[in-house]
């Protein structure tokens, strides 16, 4: 395929040079500044029109060869382009101006091509290192939250080396297993970003939810980023295939630059601490209630009786978080010649968590360099990196509240000291060990869970990736492009022996598992660029292959024979078991862009790609979907102003196909099981729980943008705005279905998923003077998600079958929206159709005494914000600077869980009302209609039908009444938050006068210090499942791990 | 040149493809084997095994409805207490049955087809018939006809459909047993964990699952006593002919789904597994006191679990020195009047507790006090007969400075337990006497605390129990690790014939059948305890666990001879069919099935009074809206149904459930009749409108 493709290339290339001939050329020398008058090494200068180009050195100087009256183009990474036409003189001079968004802005866009901001017919959003490090999060992905529009972050949980997950324009994919955030490269190479869990509470023991898992992308080292690409739309993503149906993230890393090398040092050092912890009562001890007022005070929960005023209450959900702590280290050194340049960096960040004995600690290496031989460039980059995790709690999780969740930490009776967990012979403290005689039955104590259970979880990651590129004319060259990705994630869970899990278990035990994922890819890809007259054209055609291959094995055991060799070889052979999985995806694609452009009027690109996928059924192998593009600079038919001094509008369309994931063609066996009957041994086999569909096709997004960027006053002001609109059909999935088809899990296409939205990003130089400056962004975004058709006959798509309380995440068919929550709220009164007065008051049932849930599974709320929005600002004077950034979000449900659970087992402070001594009921009677009113006093006894409750037990069930209506724990969350404030210093000037020191900065930054919201629970920006496929558990805040906040010291050196 | 160019291009091209379509053709999964490429024998395998999990969860649930077992746990214990049915108790038959067997039915059956092998059709047929015969049995409707499929939110079909689908799947098998398989194709005992290949045994339980079947259509017109005597004639016809899976304690594996162990009995994984689970009163009372004769069935201590009591432990060994077996009695939930002794001194243990109340026993190593207070007014009141059940039980109170069994000051009682008692501990005065519920309780491989020897599968509660040999459970006989699983029994075969016999008013025949089936049930467990003994009876002080030993036949004797057995024709009742039946099936779902066929103790089907007397809504009933129903004649009185699971099946297929059945998420819908409950179809049909 691919050595057919090469052999095209070659032919359409001779055909070429047939026809265009050579000019005469002379050299030009120049200079290049930034406006603070301090030389830019790096930038490209180019030949406009050719594909001559070469960079300034260290010194800001460049030589080039040109001929009078071509017009050279200066462009560098987050700084204005500029254009200079060659006359009759030999040296340029020429200063470049730096500012996001500026005009004429060089982006780089798929496949790492560099375009000028005004060619491109869709939205690309670019941040440079300078911003990517104001305020620097380990977890690239985190530093991306509220600074651009259309992109939506939302952080697994405080806890160390957790992960965040990212979504563009919303999500595309309903399904739990299929990803959502966007494609990753680095350097040209596709970096694996996803969040494995490995294990599971059945064979770990404890809920591996992966709100304590760490993004892959985490793996790279933020600080040897040069810049970070934001693609959003399908048409911007469309070359990178498959996975770009969710926008793509484009990283460049640093390079050196020809001249002395540099060296920098950064050192930080961060404190962390929770955020805000939910409030427990005080007043009630535990106990449970049961109908004829009995009460059992060997409860977990706290419906018990009043607490003597002389017991000690324990603060137990705050003696059990501490303060976290950050150290982030950092060094590289980069240099280069007039044909090689190098970067060598080396990075540690060492963190523990607020949750005692959680610590994540990352080192990395990175070498990218690059060697220049006559036409040829070829150019290596490699990274390394070492990250470990040490967990405990986690969050309850989208499966549920699994042992080892943080639930029992929002439950624990105030009355007892949690902190004392363990007994002096070691076994474990058990506050009811005396009614709850089966360890098995009874919960583990927080405390016992992190001092004696070890989860922990190492990943080592090699990334390396060579790019030659030959420059066979000024006009053509070719690229080719070999890539390789690989990691090892080994994960330990150790139960201890004495923990409360089944019998079998209770001897310790011990799992491990081990992820390896190696990508291997190459790229072959040649561009044509030639200009004829005013037009300017360009033809890209490539191919590449892509080879995934993930193993993942575990081995497991428990009941070790020797107390204190946690180890399997401290097993019997009989209680050890194994598992090993390979999942393998290829693809092959073929693509090619072909783009032209009028002046520098009118550019239209339009680009194809076929992509021949493993995981489809063979027939439906191969699906080809193309792009088409354009811009138009109209001010260039204007007169030049300096009112709007550069206005363009653009427009998209694309389609980009996704396929499936591995193996979904088949319906798969669950390991053998051996029977040994009366009769003799036999070896039964039987099916997975997912079902495989032989007849899968791919999955189709089609989607457009319009929008334009206008800049007034001399660029002073800019304004970028678009809107987009895609929809995803043919969903691949395999969502949970009525068990009766006989599996859990079926696979399908099925559904559509629609997203449209709007981003508007204003840029602004409000002060612009030598010493004092004042830059701010502010950016808006809103995306409505809706699910359109789906599987005839089912209600609701819900990505799983796990409730929290009473409500379930689902997106909702026919237009409804694709984050939704169903739930039971309280039947309110009926007009005289029959149909549910708005806000009219509650049904009482007379049957049971309190109101009545609506069992029809409404929808009952939206997850997804109406509008969220970043402001950025920078103020500089002299040498001071100053950034802050604001990050709002308007409306969009979260339902408070954590709060839910509180109120069920009696430990919120609602419960508080009226001492417990009674409750009232106001509404009308579901049977009659009639006013009805009912008050519920504890010394007093109710009947209700023919049974005969006290009043306590009522006022108890009330409460229970009162949790299950889903509505009273769905809040429309606003938010306004201090994302990031900080100062930083710069020393440099101080050091004039020697030659070791070049720079010295000192930084001080404070994250999430404010939120001013109307959410009453821990966090808002919550997601209990993390980066869950399909529409997830964002929005839904269930005894989490509390979000921290943060405040960072550093110190940066150059010399 | 041009030709042989393009020549050349179309070469490469077709190359290009044909290698890209091989390195392509990776998407079939090399560690694990598809549907399409198991071997059917393991297949069948499967399903046998498996199966035991949707009929074990069945079996324990509906046995809390019938009477049999009292369960501790919240959502069980509306089965067997409030009744106040919650759909937590829908999820796991269902999931066990349609994601742990039913595909693998339809594959087996497909599978077999293509190769001729033609009994491994006929098996799937017959696992077909008892599954969906089972979920019709507790829900009613479901998706039947494109159920197992994989086809996703298969419509529902009704009780009729699915009925007879499974009567004609039990037809097919029979003429399918009778083919020779194509040559080639593996035999049948290849796979076959229940017959081991025995088509005759297969045709047997063919034939006697027809006549089960049939028996559920008796309130119908078109109910056929002689169709049931026919078939009959070609079932099972001697303990021999008996489908069981045999059950061993010989692996610690835990299964894909609910993770219950591999090679268990699929009762003992729901009802002996944990400490939740005791003898209802209802069973206990016919096995003591059936008729009224006051004579003990010989069953009934291998049925009823023992604990050990009164123990003194050897001072230097510290094991068991001296103890006395102490036999369960039933908890009482279903009748106001409460016929057990009254522990710890009061009657209605539930009514005074709480309906989850019971706790559970633990042994003490050591001298172990616990002080009651007796503080609030109801525990004043209870303070004298709390004391009086003390000195009744033989504890000598405090005398001067001698400490003794107990002291009592009046406000507080301290109850002094002996290294090795089995005791309650909690200070709780109204619980410390439930140690005379001794729970059903049993030790597997895979369950145990104290790695006990697989074959000793009595419980101990902790280590210091299983030392000193201090068992708090002796096991139930269907409960058991290694009891069987009974698929179908020549027993229910002799009471199904004995009840068609009296329905044809041939007395004379129904009491043979009857005296017939009596006597099944007990050589079955008389060989079945024979096999036991010596062989999985141990415990770890060496006594043999009595109660896996076999019957006392002096005992067998004096009850068959009793007035607790009809002694002719002319005095044998419906009743006695059925509660024999009853005793017999035990642990099964059919006696809930039988029940609602005479409509519980409504006593107004046909002429046969009240089948099963005392079975009534107990005392701390709350199910009013579920069990909608004014009067035991009305049939909403009483629980005739479960809700299909809330998550499993109504959330994912909402719209075509509630199309077929509007009122499938109506709370009551627990007290809807099913098809075969129904006297006629415009009956059924009409609980189906809107």
């Amino acid at each position: 395929m691919r050595k057919l493709l090469r052999f095209m290339f070659l032919a359409y290339s001779l055909l070429l040079t047939g026809y265009f001939a050579q000019a005469q050329d002379r050299t030009i020398t120049g200079h290049v500044t930034s406006a603070d008058n301090l030389p830019v090494a790096g930038a490209t200068v180019t030949v406009k029109g050719t594909q001559r180009s070469t960079t300034t050195d260290a010194n800001g100087n460049f030589k080039i060869s040109a001929k009078k009256g071509d017009v050279l183009q200066f462009t560098y990474v987050g700084m204005q382009a500029k254009e200079a036409t060659v006359g009759n003189g030999s040296s340029i001079a020429l200063e470049l101006s730096s500012g996001e968004n500026a005009l004429g802005e060089v982006v780089v866009t798929a496949l790492g091509i560099r375009k000028e901001q005004k060619a491109l017919g869709y939205s690309v959003t670019q941040l440079n290192a300078q911003e990517l490090m104001k305020n620097k999060n380990t977890n690239i992905v985190n530093s991306l939250a509220g600074k651009v529009p259309g992109v939506n972050v939302t952080q697994f949980s405080g806890a160390p080396g957790a992960g965040a997950s990212i979504t563009i324009r919303g999500a595309t994919s309903t399904s739990e297993t299929r990803q959502n955030q966007p494609l990753f490269v680095v350097d040209g190479i596709i970096y694996d970003n996803s969040t494995t869990v490995t294990g599971n509470t059945g064979t770990d023991g404890l809920s591996r939810s992966n709100t304590t898992y760490s993004n892959r992308v985490m793996d790279i080292n933020p600080e040897d980023i040069e810049t970070l690409s934001v693609l959003k739309g399908a048409a911007a993503a469309a070359l990178y295939g498959a996975r770009a149906a969710d926008g793509v993230i484009v990283i460049t890393t640093k390079k050196g630059a020809e001249g002395r090398v540099t060296v920098n040092v950064t050192s930080k050092v961060s404190t962390s601490w929770a955020d805000k912890l939910p409030e427990a009562q005080t007043v009630f001890g535990p106990g449970s209630i049961s109908s004829n007022g009995v009460v059992n005070t060997d409860s977990y929960n706290s419906w018990g009786p009043k607490i003597p005023s002389d017991s000690t209450i324990y603060n137990n959900i705050g003696n059990f978080f501490r303060h976290g702590l950050i150290y982030d280290n950092n060094v590289n050194v980069s240099g280069g010649s007039k044909n090689g340049s190098f970067y060598l960096s080396g990075s540690n960040f060492k963190q523990t968590g607020i949750v005692p004995g959680t610590g994540y600690d990352k080192t990395t290496f990175r070498f990218n360099g690059e060697q220049k031989y006559g036409r040829l460039t070829l150019n290596a980059t490699t990274a390394y990196s070492v990250a470990t995790t040490d967990r405990t709690l986690t969050s309850a999780g989208l499966y549920g509240s699994g042992v080892g969740s943080m639930q029992e930490l929002y439950n624990w009776p105030q009355t007892y000291d949690i902190r004392n967990y363990i007994n002096p012979n070691g076994t474990q403290h058990r506050i009811y060990s005396a009614t709850i005689t089966d360890l098995a039955n009874d919960v583990d104590n927080p405390f016992w869970i992190i001092n004696q259970d070890k989860l922990t979880s190492k990943t080592n990651r090699f990334t390396g990736g060579i790019n030659g590129n030959f420059k066979i004319t000024d006009w053509w060259d070719v690229t080719g492009r070999l890539g390789y990705d690989q990691y090892t994630t080994n994960d330990n869970t150790f139960i201890a022996p004495g923990s409360a899990v089944i019998a079998k278990y209770q001897n310790g035990r011990l799992s491990k598992d081990q992820v390896n994922y190696t990508y291997i890819t190459t790229t072959v890809m040649t561009n044509f660029h030639k200009r004829i007259s005013d037009f300017d054209t360009h033809l890209l055609l490539g191919t590449t292959s892509d080879d995934f291959n993930t193993n993942v094995q575990n081995l497991w055991g428990w009941n070790f024979s020797t107390p204190g060799t946690v180890s399997l070889n401290s097993i019997d052979l009989a209680n050890k078991q194994f598992s090993d999985n390979t999942i393998r995806r290829r693809l092959v694609g073929v693509y090619g862009e072909v783009g032209v452009s009028y002046k520098d009027l009118i550019y239209l690109t339009a680009t194809g790609r076929n992509d021949w996928s493993s995981t489809l059924p063979v027939a439906n192998q191969s699906y080809f979907y193309p792009s088409v593009s354009g811009s138009f600079v109209f001010t260039q038919l204007l007169p030049k102003n300096n009112i709007l001094s550069f206005g363009k509008l653009r427009g998209s369309w694309a389609r980009v196909g996704k396929d499936a994931n591995a193996y979904a063609t088949n319906t798969y066996e669950n390991p053998p099981v051996t029977i040994l009957a009366g009769n003799g041994s036999y070896v039964g086999i039987g099916n997975q729980w997912q079902a495989g569909n032989a007849t899968l096709i791919p999955e189709i997004q089609t989607s457009w943008e319009v929008g334009g960027e206008f800049r007034f006053l001399n660029g002073r002001i800019g304004v970028d705005y678009t809107y987009y609109h895609s929809q995803t059909a043919n969903q691949i999935g395999s969502p949970r279905l009525a068990q009766s088809g006989g599996f859990i899990f079926s696979t399908l296409n099925a559904g559509t998923v629609i997203n449209k939205g709007m981003e508007v990003a204003l840029t602004g130089k409000i002060v612009s003077q030598k010493n004092f400056g004042w830059d701010a962004t502010l950016n808006f975004s809103y995306n409505r998600g809706s699910l359109g058709a789906f599987i005839p006959g089912v209600q609701y798509f819900y990505p799983t079958d796990v409730q929290f309380g009473t409500i379930k995440a689902a997106s909702i068919p026919n237009g409804g929206p694709f984050l939704g929550i169903i739930g039971q709220p309280f039947l309110r009164e009926v007009d005289s159709k029959g149909i549910e007065i708005s806000n009219g008051r509650y049904q009482i049932d007379p049957k049971t005494g309190f109101y009545k849930l609506n069992t029809n599974l409404p929808v009952v709320g939206n997850r997804e914000p109406r509008y969220i929005g970043g402001f950025n600002n920078t103020f500089r004077y002299k040498n001071l600077s100053v950034n802050f950034l604001l990050d709002v979000r308007i409306g969009g449900d979260v339902f408070n869980g954590t709060e839910y659970f509180m109120v069920v087992n009696g430990l919120s402070k609602k419960t508080l009302l009226n001492d417990r001594q009674s409750v009232t009921l106001t509404g009308v009677s579901s049977v009659t209609g009639a006013d009805t009113s009912v008050t519920y006093n504890a010394g007093q006894n109710y009947t209700i039908g023919t049974t005969t409750y006290a009043g306590t037990s009522m006022i108890y069930q009330y409460w229970q009444n009162y949790a299950s209506n889903s509505s009273n724990f769905i809040t429309k969350v606003n938010w306004l938050k201090l994302r990031s404030v900080s100062l930083a210093y710069d020393f440099t000037s101080m050091f004039k006068k020697q030659g070791v020191i070049k720079g010295l900065s000192a930084t001080a930054t404070g994250t999430n210090l404010l939120t001013w919201t109307n959410y009453k629970g821990m966090d808002p920006e919550v997601s209990v499942a993390g980066g869950t496929g399909g529409s997830g558990s964002t929005g839904i805040d269930y005894l989490g791990v509390p979000a921290v906040a943060s405040f960072t010291f550093g110190v940066n050196l150059k010399f | 040149m041009k030709r042989s160019k393009y020549i050349t291009l179309v070469c490469l091209l077709v190359l290009g493809l044909t290698s890209c379509k091989k390195w392509l053709d990776v998407n079939t999964d090399p560690d694990n084997p598809n549907n399409q490429s198991v071997p059917i024998a393991n297949k069948l395998s499967w399903i046998q095994n498996y199966w035991k999990e949707p009929a074990g969860v069945t079996n324990m649930r509906t046995s809390c409805i019938s009477g049999v077992i009292y369960a501790i746990a919240a959502s069980q214990n509306t089965l067997s207490t409030t009744w106040q049915a919650t759909n937590a108790n829908s999820t796991t038959p269902y999931q066990a049955f349609f994601v742990g067997v039913s595909s693998n039915i339809t594959d087996l059956y497909n599978s077999a087809q293509k190769q001729g092998a033609y009994h491994y059709m006929a098996a799937a047929n017959v696992f077909h018939a008892l599954g969906y015969m089972e979920m019709l049995d507790l829900y009613g409707e479901m998706p039947y006809t494109e159920a197992g499929t994989g086809i996703p939110s298969p419509k529902p079909d009704d009780g009729k459909t699915i009925f007879n689908g499974c009567m004609a799947r039990l037809n097919e098998a029979i003429s399918l047993f009778g083919k020779t398989q194509e040559a080639g194709v593996p035999s049948l005992s290849a796979g076959d964990i229940l017959n081991n290949g025995d088509v005759n045994k297969w045709l047997k339980l063919c034939w006697g699952l027809k006549a089960r079947y049939m028996l559920k259509l008796s309130k119908k017109a078109e109910f056929n006593a002689d169709s049931v005597l026919y078939c009959l004639s070609k079932g099972p016809q001697s303990n021999a002919d008996n489908t069981v899976e045999q059950n061993f304690n010989n692996s610690a594996a835990t299964d894909f789904l609910e993770g219950d162990p591999i090679s268990a009995n699929g009762n003992y994984d729901f009802a002996g597994y944990g400490s939740n689970q005791r003898i209802a009163e209802y069973y206990y009372n016919l096995l003591t006191n059936i008729r009224g004769a006051g004579v003990g069935d010989p069953r009934m201590p291998k049925i009823v679990p023992a604990s050990m009591a009164n123990i003194q432990l050897n001072a230097s060994t510290g094991k068991v020195a001296s103890f006395t077996w102490l036999r369960s009695i039933g908890v009482n939930s279903y009748n106001a009047t409460d016929k057990n002794p009254a522990p710890a001194g009061f009657p209605n243990r539930l009514v005074k507790g709480g309906a989850t109340s019971i706790a559970t026993v633990t042994v003490t190593s050591t001298p172990t006090s616990v002080v009651y207070p007796f503080t609030t007014s109801t525990a004043i009141a209870d303070h004298p007969n709390f004391v009086a059940s003390l000195l009744a039980a033989g504890k000598v109170p405090k005398n001067g400075s001698n400490m003794n069994d107990f002291a009592d000051s009046g406000n507080y009682v301290r109850v002094t337990y002996k290294p090795g008692s089995v005791y309650i501990a909690s200070t709780n005065y109204i619980q410390a006497g439930d140690t005379v519920y001794v729970n059903l309780r049993s030790n597997s491989l895979a369950t145990t605390t104290v790695a006990q020897a697989s074959n000793d599968v009595t419980w101990y509660p902790n280590l210091a129990a299983y030392n000193a040999g201090v068992v708090a459970s002796t096991g139930s006989f269907q409960i058991r690790p290694v009891s069987d699983m009974e698929i179908l029994m020549y027993h229910e075969m002799c009471f199904i014939k004995a009840e068609v016999y009296m329905r044809k008013g041939d007395a004379a025949n129904a009491y043979t059948a009857y005296r017939a089936g009596i006597q099944a049930h007990l050589d079955y467990m008389q060989t079945k305890l024979t096999q036991w003994k010596g062989s999985f009876d141990k415990t770890s002080s060496g006594i043999a666990n009595p109660d896996m030993n076999p019957m006392d036949q002096t005992a067998i004797n004096t009850y068959l001879a009793s007035n607790a057995v009809a002694q002719g024709a002319g005095t044998l009742t419906m009743s006695d069919i059925m509660l024999q039946k009853y005793i017999a099936m035990g642990v099964t779902i059919e006696n809930w099935n039988d029940m609602r066929r005479f409509n519980f103790s409504a006593g107004n089907v046909g002429s046969f009074g009240v089948v099963y007397p005392g079975y009534q809504r107990g005392p701390l009933f709350t199910g009013q809206a579920q069990l909608t129903g004014s009067s035991p004649t009305d049939p909403r009185y009483w629980i005739r149904r479960w809700a299909l699971p809330p998550t499993y099946e109504i959330q994912y297929n909402f719209i075509n459930t509630t199309s077929l059945n509007p009122h499938a998420t109506d709370p009551n819908i627990w007290s809807m009749p099913i098809w075969w409950d129904c006297a006629t179809d415009a009956e059924y049909y009409g609980y189906l409108k809107p």
